[in-house]
């Protein structure tokens, strides 16, 4: 994995539109990113459909790169995110109502270290935070997991934990509150692995 | 724009980091965002906390054909389509029609709404809602159609291009953006555009003082990109007016 300072200045060239810092980018963190829009999108060739995508942003778009605002990955993982999101949106929106799970998303579905708690647990425990957020409820850590790893909006928190929307609401800005103090405890800032 | 409180903005930032923020209100706070450095900064600081979350999500090698089919759609321009007119008296005649005149105008007018609405459909940096004092080209084909669009910053030394039909230049040949002087003066070479895509032309001085007596743009096919002193050797197959915004 590429360091934030060698990825920044990769997608510097890459605004000038080096092709072959555009390439180093693109192998250096697809299989990371491909993950992040899988776990949202449950199936792989919809995932890498968000991928493409993605990266079409970041050849025309790597100019409005700014690392002061945030760094590298983040702002890689942040297009993949809502990219895969708002394809989530679009699908459940009835377009295509009829998702069809792959064997990989099957495999995923069928695997609890693929779960979204699974994926909060591990994360935590590699960010030194799990006695912080140990303070939250088993509720809360659902809702937040739910928003993050599977781009669930609201209503389908409340839906998926058979809460009221108020609720479910509640719970997720109880976890983000609780994620920001322990990771400013913490000395934590952005994605480890870049 | 009204400034929101910070505890009112860093709840809206959030929510927006995280893509639970929806419809309407993530709309308007897509309006803030592009107003407001603060705003752009608290949607930063909260994207950091998310990211670290992202740690534990297992790896998937994406196939090799994402990558092949990003080489395609941004570096390879599509073939030349057999009925691509090639008649540059018959294409400066309908060039020169008052009806291409409006539409380059509508179009450029066009861009500048886009601009103002969307202003990360050039830079994806929506620092500032203000538009930036600048020099725009939208050239046509000779059938009217938008087919590239050039951008500079009043001071800037580089000139953006975006295509927004694929270009087929003919191999060998390279693609040439002239500048064409408003008192019919000689056309002076602005710099290589590629055939789709998008590209960023270094200039030879400030876009002020190139295009300030700059009425029209155009490209034309060469055999090799131009120097200082060269003039088109064939006819325009691109062409628009450019106009100062400010």
């Amino acid at each position: 994995m590429l360091t934030n300072e060698h990825l920044t200045r990769l997608l510097s060239r890459v605004a000038m539109h080096d092709r072959a810092a555009f390439e180093q980018v693109y192998r250096a963190t697809c299989a990371h990113l491909l993950g992040i829009a899988f776990r949202i999108l449950n199936n792989r060739e919809r995932a890498e459909e968000v991928l493409q995508e993605a990266f079409m942003n970041v050849w025309h778009g790597a100019g409005g790169f700014n690392a002061s605002v945030a760094g590298p990955m983040t702002w890689l993982i942040n297009i993949v995110r809502n990219r895969a999101i708002d394809a989530l949106r679009l699908a459940k929106s009835g377009r295509a109502a009829t998702v069809v799970l792959d064997e990989e998303a099957l495999a995923v579905a069928a695997n609890e270290a693929g779960q979204p708690e699974a994926l909060l647990d591990q994360s935590l425990a590699r960010l030194k935070i799990v006695g912080c957020m140990g303070e939250l409820g088993a509720s809360q850590r659902q809702a937040l997991a739910l928003a993050y790893y599977r781009g669930m909006a609201h209503s389908e928190i409340a839906e998926a934990l058979g809460a009221p929307l108020g609720t479910a609401k509640a719970w997720v800005r109880r976890g983000l509150d609780r994620l920001k103090t322990c990771l400013e405890a913490a000395g934590v800032r952005g994605n480890p692995l870049a | 724009m009204n400034s929101l409180l910070p505890g009112r903005l860093d709840r809206l930032a959030r929510e927006y980091a995280l893509g639970t923020l929806g419809g309407l209100s993530r709309r308007r706070f897509e309006r803030q965002l592009r107003e407001s450095s603060d705003a752009m900064a608290a949607v930063g600081t909260w994207q950091e906390r998310l990211a670290a979350l992202a740690g534990s999500v297992p790896p998937m090698r994406p196939s090799e054909l994402v990558w092949s089919a990003l080489e395609r759609r941004l570096f390879v321009a599509s073939t030349r389509s057999p009925s691509a007119p090639n008649r540059p008296q018959q294409w400066l005649r309908a060039f020169l029609s008052g009806r291409a005149l409006g539409g380059a105008l509508a179009g450029v007018l066009l861009f500048t709404v886009l601009l103002r609405l969307q202003p990360g459909l050039v830079g994806m940096a929506p620092v500032t809602g203000a538009l930036p004092a600048s020099y725009v080209g939208l050239l046509t084909d000779d059938l009217g159609r938008p087919a590239l669009l050039a951008s500079s910053r009043r001071h800037g030394r580089t000139l953006t291009v975006k295509l927004l039909q694929p270009l087929v230049i003919p191999p060998g040949r390279v693609a040439q953006l002239w500048a064409l002087p408003k008192d019919d003066g000689a056309a002076f070479p602005v710099g290589a555009v590629p055939g789709a895509g998008s590209a960023t032309v270094a200039l030879a001085d400030t876009s002020e003082k190139l295009f300030f007596n700059v009425s029209r743009i155009a490209v034309s096919f060469e055999a090799a990109p131009a120097k200082p002193g060269d003039k088109p050797s064939g006819a325009f197959v691109l062409s628009g007016h450019c106009v100062k915004l400010w």
